[in-house]
């Protein structure tokens, strides 16, 4: 009895398996072991099950497969290789990691699937001409130009810089060096590079503070970020110094690890949280009350505009969803993302792209927004400085 | 400007001795490099971090307890899995090789049993330590004197234990040599649980220690484990007063030339410091010649 | 299963009866059509994978299992021929076949200097130095401009040969396979000479096998710069595979681990143990990749089992089916000449 009923279990799977040959496939690959990376897969696998409880896109169910990359861009490529060739997925979503992400665009353009980034900040990418890459967030070429604006129109040119050996980081912070070399012809007063995890700072703070800078500058993931905020008031610089950091300070972890240090750091970003649009507004408290997150910072924002793009596209798109039409379908894909226009979302700016396979086109947000702590802990509170809409061809 | 970077260096090479005096601990006794030392740091930080942040205790409890419940879980990694290696003997033999292996394997198990139990995010042990104290142009947060108070009593703990106590006594005689100590009437097996015990503990003060300056992570660990290794060996392994002597020098010498030389390359000091011991004086600067086959 | 296993040895037995090489022949016939079984582009990718790592932990197995050295920097030597191949393919336009040698005589000669501290280190010592050893290297690498830093190396040429390029995982397949053959059959020699031998004895015991007149620093040394030599060509080969990309957190300790654990699951000290644990590592790890949260934890608990149950991994135990096998083999053939003998001496009576 027992055995027939198992049968029957196959059997029915079996043909569920085969009427899926109708669903959309996206493969996503990110950096799961990390909180960053884990609320962005929860907020995936969450919306696109949204979209298909409340009928799919056009009637096609969505179907998502989630696979870890550690921030190592040899998983990455293999992740994306099964995707591409194994999953035959019509879309990849990934990485949050630059490290990876530049990889993986080679893979993408040499298999011809459609990629989309949710949150690899590296110049780069971009530039690799991949005509199947788009990107969601900000390029690092749009953040060195607010940044260094700000710093040189109201800070001053006497700046230290420390940044982390991440694709991110490092690419973002010597942007910036090279933009105030170049535009103002400012060298930094002190530049060093330290490990991605790095626990003690304080021999380069000690320099820092015997250089007595105008500003301080440092870039890197979010838990460092807070420890070198902290560190750089135990060896005594003075409040008057100017704190700014990476985009990676808009985490909300930053500001509830780093307290009352946090405060009157600058950092420009893609989204705010006391961004006082309606729509952001509900998006805040949808996100607290759904993930349990006090600050509401600009991975989940990319993470949701990602999806909502997305969407829109493959509504667009028309797809046939045959196993022989897959390279069509991909091709649809791509020219119906291309076709994305002026989407306004959380973004701090419209998000558009367009066919060409060059940086001015697939680099979707270019307003980079200034933000600036006013209080720090759990329930921290951010403040806009300025919001600013860069010329598609900045940096370039 | 070189006080203060000696004061920095100062302080995190307390924490690097600390951590290396349970690694010299586990050498002298058991004659085996411990690789997953480092897990029981973060695992210390992270029982700091419950105790202090949900529990409510106050941060010298808190030590305590976390050092307790360490040395009993270093006690249980011990009995149930590295027992089978090191009752054949360690040191250079097959056996020696093995518990390599299997420290390593042990790390990145405790690694990721952390990882499901608190998730990837750091944390900070929520201490009010105060305003730092000004000596001069001297700046000095009141943490760095937790650490020196913490670590200097820990030391001297330890020393008294080891020195003027029956099973202090006891334990150096197992260091000594194993068979002559059975046939002494000690109890081999409960020494050897004990040293693993005491320097796991020693390795969860530590974590707690940077706790509220560094934040508790999961990979918090492999960090401050391969310098604490450097801090062994630059002392000479097996040494007590050795480890301490080593986690000072590579403090003081990875934030000097972090400071003079280039400080991007800040932590390449230590492993250098480490290679150079080892290839000019492998029994370091305190140790005793090493212990060679018959 | 061993029905299968002794087929494959009885097979094996009859073709090296004909000429040593046979087997070898054999296998290489075998391997080439493979990419046109597989189902997709993915697992040729997974197969040339396989390779490479097959010649990493064989390098390994060379030193750890056979010299019996402790060495946790092999992925450091792993990372220079990598970044020798990248360095000379993007900054001075190198094709394949000069990177390749380059970069293992790049790996060989810091193989030298891994190897030099081995004279007086023994045991924990060396497995510290080494470790240093490949910390720094993993540090410089991530903050040296010059060496892409944390950007890491991109748009590494694939090899050229005579005009054709390999731009395809299928093509870059028939270089990497009969490398890997190459790679093992050479290990295979070795180890099976008097230098594999007094590999060995390095290993039981330094001091007996000097006083035999081993030169023990002679061989240790052969040992580190052989290991050193797989690295390099795992390296540059890894290098040179699309998408053509190196990046630091490619050769950090958790690679060590992982290579580790291929040496220690497929045996260590086997002639055999790098290529079986290199082939279900990589099979289980892509088996396992959806379930990342639990990966690591299920390596990190196959290599404490291994080491605490079976210290001599799978190479091992097949190996005792073997020796088990002639041993019941060897009784019967006495016992045969045991009631031979005593039946030709009944008839004499």
């Amino acid at each position: 009895m027992k055995k027939s009923l198992n049968c029957l279990v196959i059997a029915g799977v079996l043909a569920a398996g085969s009427a899926w040959a109708g669903e959309i496939r996206i493969g996503a690959t990110m950096r799961m072991i990390s909180e960053n990376g884990q609320k962005y897969g929860e907020m995936m696998q969450d919306e696109f099950a949204a979209i298909n409880e409340s009928g799919g896109i056009n009637g096609h169910t969505v179907k998502l497969i989630l696979l870890n990359d550690e921030c190592k861009s040899d998983k990455g490529v293999a992740n994306a290789n099964k995707f591409a060739y194994q999953d035959n997925v019509h879309l990849i979503i990934g990485s949050t990691c630059s490290s990876v992400s530049l990889p993986i665009v080679d893979v993408t353009a040499q298999a011809e699937v459609p990629q989309i980034i949710p949150h690899s900040t590296n110049d780069q990418i971009t530039r690799k001409n991949s005509a199947w890459v788009f990107r969601v967030p900000i390029s690092s070429r749009y953040y060195k130009g607010v940044v260094s604006k700000y710093l040189h129109d109201k800070v001053g040119d006497q700046i230290a810089y420390v940044y982390a050996s991440d694709a991110a980081a490092m690419s973002e912070t010597q942007g910036l060096i090279q933009q105030m070399r170049d535009v103002y012809g400012v060298e930094p007063v002190y530049e060093a590079q330290t490990q991605e995890k790095e626990i003690d700072f304080r021999s380069h703070l000690v320099t820092i503070k015997d250089l007595n800078p105008d500003a301080i500058f440092f870039g890197g993931l979010q838990e460092p970020i807070a420890r070198f905020l902290v560190q750089s008031y135990e060896v005594g610089i003075p409040a008057s110094v100017v704190r700014a950091a990476g985009s990676a300070a808009s985490n909300a972890p930053v500001p509830k690890l780093a307290g009352d240090a946090v405060k009157g750091v600058f950092f420009s970003a893609a989204y705010s949280d006391s961004d006082d649009r309606p729509i952001a507004q509900l998006f805040n408290s949808y996100v607290r009350s759904r993930y349990g997150i006090k600050g509401v910072d600009h991975d989940f924002s990319q993470a949701y505009d990602l999806i909502r793009i997305v969407e829109i596209a493959l509504g667009n798109a028309d797809l046939s969803l045959e196993d022989d039409d897959l390279a069509a379908d991909r091709t649809a894909i791509r020219d119906a993302i291309a076709n994305v226009q002026g989407y306004e979302g959380l973004a701090s700016g419209p998000i558009s792209f367009c066919a060409d396979p060059t940086p001015e086109c697939r680099d979707g947000n270019r307003t980079p927004v200034l933000i600036q702590y006013l209080e720090g802990g759990e329930d921290f509170k951010v403040g806009i400085l300025d919001r600013v809409t860069m010329p598609v061809e900045f940096g370039l | 400007m070189i006080v203060d970077f000696l004061v920095v260096g100062f302080s995190i090479g307390l924490v690097y001795a600390i951590v290396a005096l349970g690694i010299s601990l586990i050498y002298s006794g058991l004659d085996i490099v411990h690789f997953a030392h480092g897990e029981f740091v973060m695992f210390g930080a992270f029982f700091g971090l419950v105790l202090v942040n949900d529990s409510g205790l106050n941060y010298p409890i808190s030590i305590f307890l976390a050092m307790i419940f360490a040395g009993l879980m270093g006690v249980f990694v011990e009995r149930v899995f590295y027992r089978r290696l090191t009752s054949k003997g360690g040191g250079y033999t097959v056996a020696g090789m093995g518990m390599i292996i299997c420290g390593f394997g042990m790390a990145i198990i405790l690694q990721n049993v952390a990882f499901l139990i608190w998730g990837a995010e750091g944390h900070a042990i929520q201490v009010d330590f105060g305003t730092p104290l000004k000596i001069g142009t001297v700046n000095l947060p009141k943490s760095y004197l937790w650490i020196l108070c913490v670590s200097v009593t820990l030391m001297a703990v330890l020393h008294f234990f080891l020195k003027h106590t029956k099973a202090g006594l006891a334990i150096r005689a197992v260091a000594a040599n194993k068979d002559i100590a059975y046939l002494m009437g000690i109890n081999v097996p409960l020494m050897i649980s004990l040293i693993f015990g005491l320097a796991c503990g020693l390795a969860a003060v530590g974590g707690v220690l940077i706790g509220p300056i560094n934040y508790v992570q999961v990979e918090m660990g492999y960090l401050i484990l391969i310098k604490a290794f450097a801090a062994a060996v630059v002392g000479g392994f097996g040494s007590l007063p050795g480890a301490i002597l080593g986690g000072l020098m590579v403090g003081i010498f990875e934030t000097l030339g972090a400071a003079y030389i280039s400080g991007s390359h800040k932590d390449i000091y230590a492993f250098l410091l480490l290679i150079a011991v080892l290839v000019i004086k492998p029994t370091g600067l305190l140790g005793q010649l090493a212990k060679s086959k018959a | 299963m061993l029905t299968l296993i002794d087929g494959i040895e009885a097979f094996i037995g009859r073709l090296k009866a004909i000429h040593p090489l046979l087997p070898w022949l054999v296998a290489l016939l075998l391997l080439l059509p493979v990419p046109h079984f597989t189902a997709n582009n993915y697992q040729v990718y997974l197969i040339n994978f396989i390779c490479i790592m097959i010649i990493l932990a064989t390098g390994l197995n060379i030193v750890k299992g056979f010299a019996g050295q402790v060495t946790v920097g092999h992925v450091a030597l792993y990372a220079i021929g990598a970044y020798t191949s990248a360095v000379l393919s993007t900054k001075f336009g190198m094709p394949f076949y000069v990177n390749l040698p380059v970069s293992i005589l790049a790996a060989m000669i810091f193989g030298v200097l891994v190897g030099l501290p081995s004279f007086r280190l023994e045991g924990a010592y060396l497995a510290l130095a080494t470790l240093a050893f490949a910390q720094a290297v993993e540090v410089y690498i991530r903050v040296t401009n010059y060496l892409g830093a944390a950007s890491g190396i991109g748009g590494i040429k694939p090899p050229e040969f005579f005009g054709f390029t390999l731009r395809n995982y299928d093509e870059y397949y028939y270089l990497v396979m009969p490398i890997m053959l190459l790679a093992v059959y050479a290990s295979f020699a070795i180890l099976r000479s008097a230098t594999g031998r007094a590999f060995m004895a390095v290993r039981e015991d330094p001091i007996s096998a000097a006083s035999m007149g081993v030169n023990v620093r002679r061989y240790k040394l052969i040992a580190f710069v052989m290991s050193a030599f797989y690295a390099g060509l795992a390296g540059s080969l890894y290098a040179h595979m699309l998408p053509g990309y190196v990046h630091p957190n490619n050769f950090t300790v958790i690679e060590m681990v992982t290579v580790l654990l291929m040496v220690v699951l497929g045996g260590i000290g086997n002639i055999w143990g790098g290529i079986i644990g290199a082939i279900i590592v990589t099979i289980v790890a892509d088996i396992t990749r959806e379930y990342y949260f639990y990966q690591l934890l299920l390596f990190g608990a196959v290599i404490v089992g291994t080491v605490l149950f079976m210290p001599k991994g799978i190479g091992g135990i097949i190996d005792r089916y073997f020796v088990n096998r002639r041993f019941v083999a060897a009784r019967e053939l006495t016992a045969v000449a045991k009631r031979g003998v005593v039946g030709s001496a009944s008839r004499e009576e």
